[in-house]
């Protein structure tokens, strides 16, 4: 230790005789770093030293000679003789460097303390104070930035691992619905099947018998005619699907209609049970965009507590009432009376209105952000136009996408009730046993409610699947080590420069935006470089060049912005990205540690001038 | 200031039509072929003997030899089919001879006889001192030739050589006086044919159009075409620019495949093709024989109309009845020009550097570089922004790498306004340039000759108003379409519309320009015709990112390097296309070597600079340019050399050894002056090479210093580095330090390598100015000679009472090849002796040889001295 202090006395000394005498170097370790220094004792002990690469080994005299002995530069650190040689400038007041020994003597004032020109020809200014008090003042700025975003990152990772158990959830519960609504279909579709086998066979013998009885029993077929007519509207279900639709999403609490039309209570158990089910599959969809915003209450459960009241009668129907609310639910005049009765509730019913708006009151933002989605096409040319009218050229911006590529509101149903479940289940169950395809005559209003409810059940099996399909990639990106990116899922960022708008939009893609048209920089492929880029390939491709690609440098920034698009080669973009999961707790350290060794050497500095 | 332009061969007119037409690249439909042609066409199918010409009427006179040429009575009235119609008034020939073995010859219609219109002369390219050269003829000695009814007339060319003018049948040559044997001949096959100018008459359809193109012809056709013959030729070479082998390819003959003849028209090929005769950017008609016999031969034809030239393969006039001296190799060429007149240069040689400096003598060396023009230069189509161009230039620091010039393309103006800048792009030029400058790097911008026709650009406002600009047939300026749109040319025959453009880059005119920005003299393909050398560099055009453009590109090099053109240079990397990481490694291997060392792309294509490969072949490309840099006091002794005397900085192989044959076909390697040869690898994934080691010399390998025997093919490893050797008997100065630019390297002391031939003998040259400026022509220049012999080498000087100081010394002495082991050396006259001990050849090689080192004898380089090994 002694050794060393005194050897660190030595090149400060030294450094300072030549900085004023601007001789040719007779001090030996010029351009020795000061942990380097040890390195070269036995110079003084036994006089000759190896070369750190091991390949000679040269004397004191060889030291900073202007003549390149070891390849590696170890016995010239001071001059620009070995091409391998690093010279380290102290730098007193700013951060020391090892330079290129090309610079040495070069006549370009590289390090702040002018220590890399000594040959007397150029004279450099001492400038470390200055340029590191810049740097000190950037790094107490970066480090601000990073003790803040330390904390919020360390929130986002949390409330990733929220949001991602949710969606977990989500869907496991999903697949198990889908287990079920697979069964269920399944089940209909056998019997279905069974029904229709038995209609045909019944329709053959009723042929035969009719050719039998041809003549003496007109009367009975006319019957059976009457009871035809009825069905006929039957045959036009899809027609009335949308409407139907339309008609659930807002429909009405039940009780109303159970009142208007007690004679038909199991048409609107069944009916809420569906209703219920689109709410529910509304408010998954939410979360799945990663809401953050808690929900006031669980809409389903009132819902579904109501549809299990509602089951209690569906048990005590007998097989036949069943049977023929069901079919009623799809007769034309049923529909009719629906939709006045929705009319009615729309204009009229402020109570039911209110009572949904209630409902949704959690996610009034969501559903904004949602319509805001929806008409994305729209939206985006608002949003320039806002942009525009900004003094600043460029500008940057963020909001959510639909994260699934064919958005379609009404499709999205599900449910996040249980109960619904239960109540579905029950239902079917029953009009399973209730209905006898080994029963002859089949009641041909029994034919097409199984029809019906097959395919109303494989509607919902296949939208629950794009669900799950939905959710399983969602959760198959890498987020991240910490799952810190999880938020950024379903959302954009935009960066408007000169004329072009820059879409970023994590996990999915990144656009070009001039006017109206619109070109692919790249769809997401992959983190890179332990999760500080982003890259997005094969965009749309390029005349003459290759497919777009964009990298997108990650920093940390307390929030989440697109800056600096910028395209080095045709079709290769850059960009930058802040976001607070680049703020880490290592490097907030380092920068800590590198201020602090600046300010360390600050007041030596006083000392030397 | 040393003038340094860069003439840049970009894409013209081609590429437009090819990027409105079709992303393919090369459209052979779109350029005539001989066929298409009609002069060429009829030239080609003229059969031997078709020239009844003779010769009459000779004299001497102001020192020339002439005489005319007329057509025999009995063939004037039964003239040829094709020839039916033209004028048959006599023309004139005139043979003059100069110093150094050169004999001119002119053949033009008899001004007394007042033809129509005179023909067109190509000025500006023979230097006016050249007619100082003039040796005036003064007699004639008469001679009968194989029983000939007429007299030939000979006249003294040479010591040893004579020019002969047979009259009937007509033929020019050049012999050796006491064999006989010729060496160039004129018109020996009869296939000469001159068409003379007419007044155009009634019912005369003289037009001729090639798809969009129409051509008047007001004086109808008037095309040359005659035969030319090199003797004891293993080979011909020159006439470029084509993108050929070095030694040209017969086009016609026997067991050849019917090819083009050798086409000689400035085109700016969009994504020219290798391996075709094609004419490209440049043309220049000199043509360079070479046989072991006879040695070197040239001929050069002073005309820059549309020219196609065939290479006759043997026996392709077996059918003909004429018999020329068959003992010795001859190889007959076929000449055919659209118009002009026959102005021609016959060289004697013997030797291979004979013959280009008598060329030189007639048009020009190159001038001499300013030093960082030698080194590496950075381009691309386009550096976007100041703040692109501070990250390239930064990043060549970062990476230690060294450069001199950063250029920006057509995209840095305002709308391709030249001389302007986008100010948006670049808002500070001249900041940009003298931070650049403070590292001591300079900038190239680029100037167009088109001029976009907006009212509101200055340069365009000027000429039109005044009338600077070229005019179409109508008289209006010519309204022509290039990158900026609509635009125009400036007339630049004219020499006060010169001197005005010439204005135009004076520093207070051209906004933004600062001294250290250059100029990229771009699309200039017209201009380029003998004689550019004198002012500027060229490159090998829009080339591509293949192998087969990397390997074609030293052939087409060397041949502009022989034809005087020597500072030229392909872009690195292939100007379309992505070069793989292999690719671009292996070319700067093999362009650092080059003259012109300039790295280049096409917007379209990825970004290439070198340290966006990785790590390993980040070190690869800068060891390669760091070499390069090394090397600098070599090159620029060389471009002395070449601005002296015309003899290239890249050679042939057989330039050097003009006695071994299995160098005269050789392209893949060559000479970078007399000693150092570089052998490229052309190929992927090679980890060695085969190199063809010329005879009767040892090669030391430039990484490890392991010596090889000459004569032999040997396969040497290649995986990290191109193998380069020196050969024996030469020294070779270096400069060993790296630093960011040639400006840091002016103090930095020198490096001799010496290595000593089979009698322990080597010498070389070194050439020291201020690398900048004119003074050298005043004699500020240091030029020393190094021999080593007998164990001591002394420094010689070869410019005796010039006066340029340097504080240079040598720091290092290799030596290869030295038999002895001495321990030290003593220094005269400042008496001191210096180490002697095994050192590295290359300090940062990755290969440790360890060879002989003097060290620290620091001898000033200006100074006279010896060294002596004991």
């Amino acid at each position: 230790m002694k050794i060393h202090t005194s050897i660190v006395a030595f090149f400060v000394l030294s450094s300072t005789l030549v900085l004023r005498s601007a001789a040719f170097p007779s001090n030996y370790l010029l351009g020795v770093a000061p942990e380097d220094e040890i390195y070269y004792k036995g110079l003084w002990s036994s006089g000759t030293i190896k070369c750190k690469d091991g390949s000679k080994t040269f004397t004191k005299a060889q030291l900073n000679d202007d003549f390149c002995d070891c390849f590696d530069g170890t016995d010239e650190p001071g001059t620009s003789a070995c091409p391998a040689g690093k010279f380290y400038c102290r730098n007193a007041g700013h951060s020391p460097v090892s330079i290129f020994s090309s610079r040495i003597n070069d006549g370009i004032c590289d390090c702040c303390d002018g220590s890399d020109e000594y040959d007397g020809k150029n004279k450099c200014k001492i400038t470390c104070w200055e340029a590191g008090k810049m740097v000190r003042d950037r790094l107490m700025k970066e480090i601000a930035t990073f003790q803040e975003g330390v904390g919020i990152r360390a929130h986002e990772v949390e409330e990733a691992k929220i949001s991602a158990a949710k969606d977990e959830a989500e869907l496991s519960r999903l697949k198990n619905e889908e287990k079920i609504l697979k069964e269920i279909v399944e089940k209909l579709k056998e019997r279905k099947e069974q029904i229709e086998k038995a209609v045909e066979k019944e329709r053959i013998q009723k042929e035969q018998e009719e050719k039998q009885k041809k003549e003496a029993e007109e009367s009975e077929s006319k019957e059976h005619k009457d009871e035809d007519k009825v069905d006929v509207p039957e045959q036009e279900p899809a027609e009335n699907t949308d409407d139907d639709k339309a008609g659930i999403l807002d429909n009405p609490p039940p009780g109303q209609n159970l009142k208007e039309d007690p004679a038909e209570p199991a048409v609107e158990v069944v009916h809420n049970a569906y209703a219920s089910l689109d709410i529910g599959e509304e408010n998954a969809a939410q979360e799945e965009e990663g809401s953050k915003v808690a929900h006031a209450s669980d809409p389903s459960t009132g819902l579904g507590s109501k549809g299990e009241d509602a089951t209690k009668d569906i048990d005590s129907l007998s097989r036949e009432e069943l049977g023929r609310e069901i079919g009623s639910r799809w007769s034309g005049k049923n529909h009719e009376q629906q939709h006045n009765d929705f009319d009615d509730v729309k204009n009229n019913d402020e109570t039911s209105v209110n009572a949904h708006d209630e409902e949704n009151d959690g996610y009034d933002t969501e559903t904004d952000e949602y319509h805001h989605q929806h008409y994305e096409e729209d939206d985006t040319e608002d949003q320039m136009g806002d942009v525009g009218d900004e003094a600043n050229d460029d500008s940057s911006s963020s909001y959510k996408y639909e994260p699934d590529d064919e958005v379609d509101m009404s499709d999205i149903e599900s449910t996040s009730s249980p109960s619904w479940f239960e109540t579905i289940q029950r239902i079917v169950r029953n009009f399973l046993q209730a209905v006898n395809p080994f029963q002859t005559p089949v009641d041909t209003s029994e034919v097409e409610n199984v029809r019906k409810e097959y395919d109303e059940a494989s509607g919902k099996l296949s939208k629950t699947r794009s669900r799950i399909s939905r959710l399983k990639k969602k959760l198959g990106n890498d987020f991240g080590p910490e799952k810190e990116f999880y938020s950024l899922y379903g959302q954009c960022f935009e960066s408007k420069q000169n004329k072009y708008v820059y879409k970023v939009c994590p996990f999915k893609e990144a656009t070009q935006e001039e006017g109206y048209s619109r070109t692919l920089l790249g769809q997401w492929e992959k983190f890179e470089e332990s999760y500080s880029v982003m890259l997005f390939s094969n965009g749309d491709k390029c005349w003459n060049g290759p497919d777009r690609s964009l990298k997108v440098k990650l920093q940390c920034g307390l929030k989440v912005q697109v800056a600096d698009v910028d395209e080095p080669s045709r079709c290769e973009y850059e960009a930058m990205l802040t976001a607070p999961a680049l703020c880490l707790k290592g490097k907030l350290k380092e920068l800590e540690d590198e201020l602090r060794a600046l300010n360390k050497e600050q007041p030596q500095l006083r000392d030397e001038l | 200031m040393k003038s340094v332009v860069f003439l840049h061969y970009f894409l013209g007119f081609i590429l437009l039509v090819s990027h409105l037409n079709s992303v393919s690249s090369w459209k052979k439909e779109e350029f005539r072929n001989c066929n298409q042609t009609p002069f060429c066409k009829r030239a080609r199918s003229r059969k031997p003997q078709h020239c009844k010409l003779i010769a009459t009427d000779v004299i001497i006179g102001d020192g020339d030899l002439t005489a005319k040429l007329i057509t025999p009575k009995e063939f004037q009235e039964n003239p040829d089919e094709d020839s039916s119609g033209i004028a048959s008034n006599p023309l004139i020939l005139s043979l003059s001879v100069y110093e150094n073995g050169i004999l001119r010859m002119k053949i033009d219609e008899d001004a007394s006889r007042n033809p129509p219109k005179k023909r067109f002369e190509v000025p500006d390219v023979i230097l006016p001192e050249f007619e100082s050269k003039k040796l005036w003829l003064q007699r004639y000695t008469k001679q009968v030739i194989d029983g000939d009814s007429a007299d030939s007339f000979v006249v003294y060319l040479f010591d040893g050589y004579e020019a002969v003018l047979r009259s009937d049948p007509l033929e020019v040559f050049v012999r050796e006086q006491s064999s006989g044997k010729r060496v160039l001949s004129f018109n020996s096959h009869g296939l000469f044919d001159f068409e003379q100018l007419r007044v155009k008459k009634e019912g005369d359809d003289w037009e001729e159009r090639f798809r969009s193109h129409t051509d008047s012809r007001p004086y109808g056709p008037q095309s040359i075409s005659f035969d030319m013959s090199f003797y004891g030729a293993d080979f011909v070479y020159g006439i470029p620019e084509h993108a050929t082998s070095l030694s040209l390819k017969p086009t016609k003959g026997p067991g050849i495949e019917e090819s083009e003849p050798y086409r000689l028209f400035n085109l700016d090929v969009f994504e020219y093709l290798h391996e075709s005769p094609f004419g490209l950017y440049g043309s220049i008609p000199f043509m360079l024989s070479h046989g072991r016999t006879r040695g070197t031969s040239g001929f050069f034809w002073l005309n820059a109309a549309e020219m196609q030239i065939d290479v006759l393969g043997s026996g392709w006039d077996a059918e003909s009845s004429i018999m020329l001296p068959s003992d010795q190799n001859r190889i007959d060429t076929l000449w055919m020009s659209e118009a002009g007149i026959v102005d021609t240069f016959f060289f004697i040689g013997p030797k291979p550097k004979d013959v280009v400096k008598q060329y030189a003598s007639v048009t020009g060396t190159s001038a001499m570089p300013q030093l960082f023009a030698t080194g590496y230069h950075q381009c691309r189509w386009n550096y976007r922004d100041e703040e692109d161009v501070k990250n390239v230039d930064s990043k060549f620091d970062e990476y230690d790498i060294p450069y001199d010039v950063l250029w920006l393309d057509i995209e840095h103006t305002d709308g391709k306004r030249y001389f302007t800048w986008d100010k948006a792009l670049f808002p500070n030029p001249e900041e940009m340039q003298k931070d650049l400058a403070s590292r001591g790097r300079r900038m190239v911008t680029i100037v167009d000759p088109h001029i976009k026709r907006d009212e509101n650009y200055h340069i365009h406002k000027e000429a039109s108003k005044n009338g600077y600009y070229v005019k179409d047939a109508s008289g209006k300026d010519y309204d022509g379409w290039c990158w900026p749109g609509s635009s125009s040319y400036i007339d630049m025959v004219n020499p006060d519309i010169r001197s005005w453009w010439a204005d135009k880059f004076a520093y207070t005119q051209y906004v933004g320009s600062t001294p250290s920005l250059y100029i990229w003299n771009d699309m200039n393909e017209p201009s380029v015709f003998n004689g550019p050398e004198r002012y500027g560099t060229v490159w090998t055009g829009d080339n591509t990112a293949t192998w087969e453009q990397l390997r074609v590109s030293v052939p087409m090099i060397l041949t502009l390097g022989l034809t005087g053109i020597t500072f030229s240079g392909a872009d690195v990397g292939g100007f379309f296309g992505n070069p793989d990481s292999e690719l671009l490694v292996r070319w700067y291997q093999v362009a650092a070597y080059m003259p012109f060392f300039r790295g280049h792309a096409h917007h379209d294509t990825k970004r290439r600079e070198p340290w966006l490969f990785g790590e390993h072949n980040t070190k690869l490309m800068r060891d390669a340019i760091r070499v390069r840099y090394t090397l600098l006091p070599y090159f620029y002794t060389l471009f002395r050399e070449a601005n002296v005397s015309g003899v290239p900085v890249t050679r042939p192989m057989w330039m050097e050894f003009p006695d071994d044959e299995a160098t005269f076909n050789n392209d893949e390697a060559f000479m970078v002056g007399n000693g150092l040869l570089v052998q490229g690898v052309y190929t992927e994934h090679a980890k060695d090479v085969t190199v063809y080691l010329p005879k009767d010399h040892t090669w030391y390998d430039l990484r490890s210093g392991t010596a090889y025997k000459g004569g032999k093919t040997q396969k040497i490893e290649a995986a990290d580095a191109i193998p380069v050797f020196q050969r024996s008997g030469t020294i070779i100065p270096r400069k060993d330090r790296f630093r960011r630019s040639t400006v840091q390297m002016e103090n930095d002391p020198y490096t001799l390598v010496i290595a000593v031939d089979s009698s322990g003998e080597a010498e070389g040259e070194l050439y020291i100015d201020d690398g900048k400026s004119y003074e050298f022509n005043k004699g500020a220049y240091i030029h020393r000679r190094f021999v080593f012999s007998n164990g001591t080498l002394t420094s010689v000087n070869l410019a005796a009472g010039t006066q340029f100081l340097s504080d240079c010394t040598i720091e290092r002495i290799i030596l290869l090849g030295h038999l002895s082991k001495p321990k030290s050396a003593r220094i005269e006259p400042s008496n001191h002796a210096a180490e002697v001990e095994l050192g590295p050849l290359q300090i940062q090689s990755k290969i440790r040889s360890s060879v002989l080192t003097i060290r620290k004898p620091n001898v000033r380089v200006s100074d006279d001295w010896t060294i002596k090994l004991l």
